[in-house]
């Protein structure tokens, strides 16, 4: 009998020939990949050969939810979307809140395949129910943003859809699910290529547990704890994700000028803070049942009450483009939503094309500091007009056709997160080696070093290729059950938030944390009883004992059949590296050069169980269970 | 010599600026400046500098030599919350 908290379904829809079949879903897979992100890199393995098209019709489009999904605990109604990235060439995947993931287990599938295109624009229309698919034509929402899409899906409360960025197959186009976005490595534009303009899913099944009641006694306990905690229960309602602004800014970190400094002056009106004194009218969850009040409500001419920015919008298309307006990237995070455009790569874009324009390398008229221009330019990128058709393929590909590559801030064809790796050098040995790229949330490094309540020196070697590992492993499982990845913020308790950070306390914890890589290396293999939430919640949920040693090995797993899938599809060490901006050019005072990766790299290949080429050894993936 | 300051966003509500600088002595510390800072604004000050840490150009001084860091001319002193992620 298949393990509690799946609907043991997987449904595979033909977009080309209208057919559907509901196949059983694997227990074998589940146990060892989970869901979600997991077992979507599996099934997207086996179903695809080296070299295939991503924008043609042999890349499958995996919607993924876990065990977790449909449970109603806090911060679990996400849902992983898995394909072959058109942007990167490598693995693409992002995870998206809203509701459909909630959908999705209300209609009882755990897993949506959509395989081939369709030759005119389409939708589905799932009812869970009855088993049922319907193939409606979508002509009459081709070309509507992701808002009014969604309007006119009269009736339907779960649905996940494209804007015109990913009809037009920008590369980073990405899906959308009420206010959320799969944003990264262009899900959004591989939908497009399907010509699939949304998804809506229904049903009235409930989640089945193992042990109901002990999950809902405990999950009351996980509400009070995150009320009270200073994190999820303050400061991201309060201040929502832009209140990180001002911490980078005084970091050193936040990106300034196309990556070129790491402070800007006139962050303080780009801050949370700000945000909430002059320009927020609310605070909302913008994923259904999570009590975390992370999304903001603001006020954009001519639109409404619409989502206002999150922390990598104020950073990528503010102070990124030396733009201090929160007003216009409001605006502009509003334009970027509804054309269905992941607001990190846009921004990345944008100050490159700034920095291009400034060194008389190509004529767009953008400039640093100058709104003008700006949301015009990412109408033309959504609708591939003009010298908007350029900037539609991400900065890796304007690089080679414009110059540049020295300041062409991606890793592996992903546009960087707002985290200047020169002042956290874990997250740049994070970014340096994550499977889809340049991306920050899938192990947040940066947050013991250079963003959270206790950090550890972020400059030194200690730790650094440590701590991506563990970090990576544990969100490769947190995207597969599917969890918000905020919920590791809950880790760190009260008390350390409450401590003056120039007091020797705090400098013996930090001391100790960075002294820890021996410790750090035996919890991870540690399968004793589950402590924290998620491995609670995992074991109430489907009866299987799950704690931090069991989710390091099945992240593991999942990390490196993710590894092995981009080395089929020919990356390799050559790709684990960061811009060069990043290497080269110093932003501290006190350094005269960049990010030392090379120092961390090797030790980072060891720690993985990879040979010095970076490929995972048989004895790895042997011990793994990674069959390839 | 001078240094710049830059406050935490709570902190600019009482100071009335988000960037200033203070003329210090050769050689002064980071303790001399938040003391100069204090004189200026008061005792509301000290409750909100307890629950922040210091960069000095970037880099906490929980890093260098804590409270007792030497300064130079042009220096940096911000302000720094711990914060959540996005």
């Amino acid at each position: 009998m298949m393990m509690k908290g799946y609907a043991g379904r997987i449904l595979e829809v033909d977009l080309a020939s209208r057919t559907f079949a509901f196949k059983p879903l694997d227990e074998d897979v589940a146990r060892l990949y989970i869901g979600g992100k997991g077992y979507g890199t599996r099934l997207l393995y086996d179903m695809t050969e080296a070299g295939v098209d991503p924008l043609g019709p042999a890349n499958p489009l995996i919607f993924a939810t876990g065990p977790l999904n449909g449970s109603v605990a806090p911060q679990s109604n996400r849902f992983a979307v898995v394909c072959k990235s058109p942007l990167t060439g490598g693995i693409g995947n992002a995870a998206c809140g809203g509701s459909f993931a909630y959908g999705m287990k209300r209609a009882g599938i755990d897993i949506l395949i959509c395989k081939n295109q369709s030759p005119t624009p389409i939708r589905l229309d799932i009812n869970g129910d009855k088993d049922e698919v319907r193939f409606l034509d979508a002509t009459d929402l081709w070309g509507k943003g992701t808002y009014d899409t969604q309007k006119r899906l009269v009736g339907r409360k779960y649905n996940a859809v494209i804007g015109p960025a990913g009809e037009n197959l920008v590369l980073y186009a990405g899906i959308v699910s009420n206010e959320r976005i799969a944003g990264r490595t262009g899900v959004g534009a591989v939908m497009g290529s399907k010509k699939l303009k949304a998804i809506s899913v229904d049903g009235s099944r409930k989640l089945e547990m193992d042990d109901p009641e002990a999950f809902k006694e405990y999950t009351k306990t996980v509400r009070a704890l995150f009320r009270d905690h200073p994190v999820l229960g303050h400061s991201l309602e309060a201040y929502g994700t832009a209140g990180i602004v001002k911490t980078t800014n005084a970091r050193n970190i936040l990106p300034t000028h196309n990556f070129k400094y790491g402070h800007f002056k006139d962050a303080m009106s780009l801050t949370g803070e700000y945000m909430h004194d002059h320009t927020l009218v609310g605070t909302k969850s913008s994923c259904l049942h999570c009590p975390v009040m992370c999304g903001r409500q603001v006020e954009v001419e001519g639109k409404g009450v619409v989502k206002g920015p999150e922390y990598e919008t104020l950073g990528l298309m503010g102070s990124n483009l030396d733009i201090a307006d929160i007003k216009k990237v409001q605006e502009w995070n509003y334009a970027a939503d509804d054309m269905g455009m992941d607001t990190i790569s846009l921004g990345a874009v944008l100050g490159f094309t700034m920095e291009l324009q400034e060194r008389g390398m190509l004529q767009s008229g953008l400039a640093f500091g100058d709104p003008a221009g700006i949301t015009e330019m990412i109408h033309d990128i959504a609708h591939r007009r003009d010298l908007g058709n350029e900037l539609a393929d991400g900065v890796k590909r304007m690089s080679h056709k414009f110059g540049g590559r020295e300041f062409a801030m991606h890793v592996k064809g992903l546009e960087l997160s707002a985290y200047d790796p020169r002042g956290s050098f874990a997250q740049g040995v994070e970014y340096a080696t994550t499977n889809r790229g340049g991306c920050h949330v899938q192990g947040a490094s940066m947050y013991l070093e250079s963003v959270g309540p206790l950090t550890i020196n972020p400059q030194n070697l200690k730790l650094k290729a440590d701590i991506p590992v563990v970090q990576q492993n544990l969100a490769c499982t947190i995207n597969s059950m599917v969890l918000c990845i905020f919920t590791t913020y809950g880790m760190i308790p009260k008390a350390v938030h409450e401590m003056d950070p120039k007091s020797w306390q705090y400098r013996l914890a930090v001391t100790m944390l960075e002294n820890s890589g021996p410790l750090l290396r035996i919890v991870q293999g540690i399968k004793g009883v589950p402590m924290m939430w998620w491995e609670k919640w995992m074991t109430y949920i489907t009866g299987t004992t799950i704690t931090s040693g069991h989710l390091q090995e099945i992240g593991g797993r999942i990390f490196n059949l993710e590894r092995m899938f981009n080395l089929r599809e020919g990356l390799s060490a050559r790709d684990d590296t960061l811009p060069p901006r990043m290497l080269y050019e110093p932003i501290f005072k006190h350094m005269d050069r960049g990010h030392p990766l090379e120092q961390l790299l090797p030790r980072y290949y060891r720690l993985r169980g990879w040979d010095a080429d970076g490929v995972p050894t048989r004895d790895t993936l042997e011990r793994l269970q990674v069959r390839v | 010599m001078r240094v710049s300051v830059e406050p935490t966003y709570e902190m600019t509500k009482i100071l009335g600026a988000n960037r200033f600088e203070v003329d210090v002595a050769e050689a002064a510390t980071v303790a001399d400046v938040v003391e100069t800072t204090k004189a200026r604004v008061g005792p509301e000050f000290e409750k909100l500098v307890r629950l922040a840490a210091i960069a000095v150009n970037g880099v906490l001084v929980s890093y260098r030599n804590g409270m007792k860091t030497r300064l130079a001319e042009g220096d940096e002193v911000r302000f720094v919350k711990a914060s959540a992620g996005g």
